[in-house]
């Protein structure tokens, strides 16, 4: 419904006589490991990865004013005018769970500008988080991102290992009230909002595992993992990095997986 | 029936509008309940049908279901064991162990919540979505991989051939989508209320022994207190059917761990508390109906009770003991247990009456049944 009601709103918008000039935009993920590159099936100093994809909604550029949000252009696969999947594995070497295609980019459009700044939200916003998985379109169709006994999708996978450790960590609503399909309430929504003050478009975001590895790597298990349980002993220092208080659910935009590509 | 058809189109109008409402209201299929037993809830856009039936039976015993070929829903859930699989815990195609044991599909078309622990999950087509696509852990192993289901469901000729008929409506009916709602609709027909007890309720006063009759009695007594959490036509709290006014659902600590004194349990297993993080969920975990009960050992959501025996011990005792190990801690004192594990005297002959009621409640037709059997 709401994709529905947006896809519509979009169309309005780009057919307005008024409208001011259109601006497409692209922002580009890469992912690094501190300051190596990551790449499945590449063995770095630190290790390899195994897996990252998450979703990226309200996307939002700062004109010095306001908060200029960025309608995302829907395509068959990546993109739906509300949500984006960005994909950086490509289910070669130890991303062996992964899949073949691959997304790096989010594209949109904003009124022309002169933008300095953006926020980003990790994860799928709630109604369509919570309808229906197999009647949805791209990229909410996606089995492998969806997570059916919590309801809801996995905004984030990322994995990561070396010879003697494996850490994984799936952020999704948790705590949530009501039933399948009619979902009333998340206590713990972790959906993480990126703010990057200094970006101008062009710019590339660095999404650095070593935050969230270096978390995982204070706990004595060496295969700890974190699938977003409010009450997972081992997600308190991950969600740190993504700017989330695990014991409450709150949020402050300290995250520090994302930032500007050096 | 009918010989002469006067006014043909007429006819076809008619019956067409007849089917309509049969399939509306869903009793155009036979669930071949005994008289006086309620219809289970369907849910409205999966309406139960015999070819949709038959689609389900074979996709809940095709290997092909998983990501290795090794697995089908019918791995874990075996007709001759209540649809369990006499294992602790389950263990996928990938041979991860699940944190907990295959429950027992008799009459879950009548449960108001499915799985151990989860309050969001009411529905079977939604249930059903976990072992196929579940990465944590891998049941099936199909995330990612709707595109060889997809591909299965068209080159079977079967699954072709009847898909068609089963969702007449559906443009490209060899989906994902269409494969659980047939898997669900199978699954819900596994309705049979066939057990002696039933038949003695039904009037035939020796279906049972009189030790069992004794038992029945103790069962449904203030004394022992099963039956506020094992009640009703299912023998569970969490029971709901096409006519139920009321969302009757329970989840209760029982005193199957305390681990340090502090109430806790495995942090594998912690039951509603895994989904909520509220203390006061620790170890509650839904009461699973006791139709079958005999046939499903071992008992409990982690298979850590044996027998019957050791279940009747356990609530003799209102509570589990562990006196070393890693879980060590005595579960009667468990601060989250449910009141009415508060323990009670029992006689050796009580024990065997008891037992012998239990026993009773297995239904030889849900086990044999050809309806529910392998069809490959």
């Amino acid at each position: 419904m709401i994709g529905r009601r947006t896809v519509l709103a979009f169309l309005l918008l780009g057919t307005a006589g008024c409208a001011p000039e259109q601006l497409e935009l692209s922002v580009s993920f890469a992912p690094v490991y501190g300051s190596e590159p990551l790449a499945c099936g590449a063995e770095t100093d630190a290790g390899r990865l195994t897996d990252l994809r998450f979703y990226v909604s309200d996307v939002r550029l700062f004109d010095g004013e306001r908060a200029v949000e960025l309608q995302l252009v829907a395509d068959d696969r990546w993109q739906a005018p509300y949500v984006a999947l960005i994909d950086l594995e490509d289910g070669t070497g130890a991303c062996q769970n992964g899949t073949p295609g691959t997304n790096d980019t989010l594209t949109g459009r904003v009124p022309a500008g002169d933008y300095r700044g953006i926020s980003i939200v990790l994860g799928v916003p709630f109604e369509p988080n919570h309808a229906d998985p197999l009647s949805a379109m791209p990229p909410l169709d996606d089995s492998a991102m969806h997570w059916h006994w919590r309801s809801g999708y996995k905004f984030l996978r990322a994995g990561f290992e070396t010879d003697t450790r494996n850490h994984w960590l799936h952020l999704g609503s948790a705590g949530c009230e009501g039933r399948v399909q009619a979902i009333t309430h998340c206590r713990f929504p972790n959906r993480v909002t990126v703010t990057l003050q200094d970006y101008v478009p062009g710019d590339t975001l660095a999404v650095d595992l070593a935050t969230l590895f270096d978390a995982f790597a204070a706990a004595p298990d060496p295969t700890a993992s974190c699938s977003s349980g409010p009450a997972e002993a081992s997600c308190p220092e991950p969600f740190a990095m993504l700017g989330i208080d695990h014991a409450s659910g709150s949020r402050d935009e300290r995250q520090r997986l994302v930032r500007l590509a050096e | 029936m009918i010989r002469r058809l006067l006014l043909p189109a007429t006819f076809i109008v008619a019956i067409g509008v007849v089917l309509a409402l049969l399939a509306a209201r869903d009793d155009g299929y036979d669930w071949k309940l005994p008289a006086a037993y309620p219809v289970p809830a369907v849910p409205s856009d999966n309406p139960m049908s015999d070819v949709k039936v038959a689609i389900g039976r074979r996709l809940f015993y095709d290997t092909r279901l998983s990501l290795n070929d090794s697995t089908a829903c019918a791995t874990c859930h075996v007709q001759s064991r209540a649809f369990t699989d006499g294992r602790p815990r389950s263990v996928g195609a990938t041979g991860e162990v699940h944190p907990r044991g295959a429950m027992s599909l008799v009459n879950s078309a009548y449960a108001s919540r499915l799985t151990w622990a989860n309050t969001l999950l009411d529905k079977l087509e939604d249930q059903a979505l976990t072992p196929i696509f579940g990465d944590n852990p891998v049941e099936m192993g199909m995330a990612g991989r709707d595109g060889d289901i997809v591909d299965l469901l068209s080159s079977d000729p079967f699954y072709a051939e009847n898909l068609g008929k089963a969702f007449p409506r559906d443009e490209d009916p060899a989906s994902v989508l269409n494969a659980v709602r047939a898997i669900a609709a199978f699954v819900r027909s596994i309705v049979s209320f066939d057990s002696p007890y039933d038949r003695y309720l039904r009037g035939d006063p020796d279906a049972i022994s009189v030790s069992a009759q004794r038992g029945m009695d103790l069962f449904f007594s203030e004394r022992l207190e099963c039956f506020h959490c094992h009640g009703g036509f299912n023998f569970t709290d969490s029971s709901t059917h096409e006519s139920a006014t009321v969302d009757s659902v329970g989840y209760h600590n029982n005193g199957l761990y305390n681990i340090g004194g502090e109430g806790d349990y495995p942090s594998d297993n912690t039951g509603l508390y895994d989904m909520t993080g509220l203390a006061s969920d620790m170890g509650r975990f839904k009461a699973p109906s006791l139709r079958n009960i005999a046939v499903t050992a071992p008992y409990m959501h982690d298979g850590t009770l044996a027998t019957l025996d050791d279940v009747i011990d356990h609530y003799v005792r209102g509570g589990r003991a562990i006196t070393d190990g890693p879980y060590a801690g005595d579960g009667r004192h468990n601060p989250y247990k449910s009141t009415f594990v508060r323990g009670f005297e029992l006689s050796d002959v009580e024990r065997g009456d008891l037992r012998a009621f239990l026993e009773s409640l297995t239904d030889a037709r849900a086990l044999n049944d050809a309806r529910w059997s392998n069809p490959w």
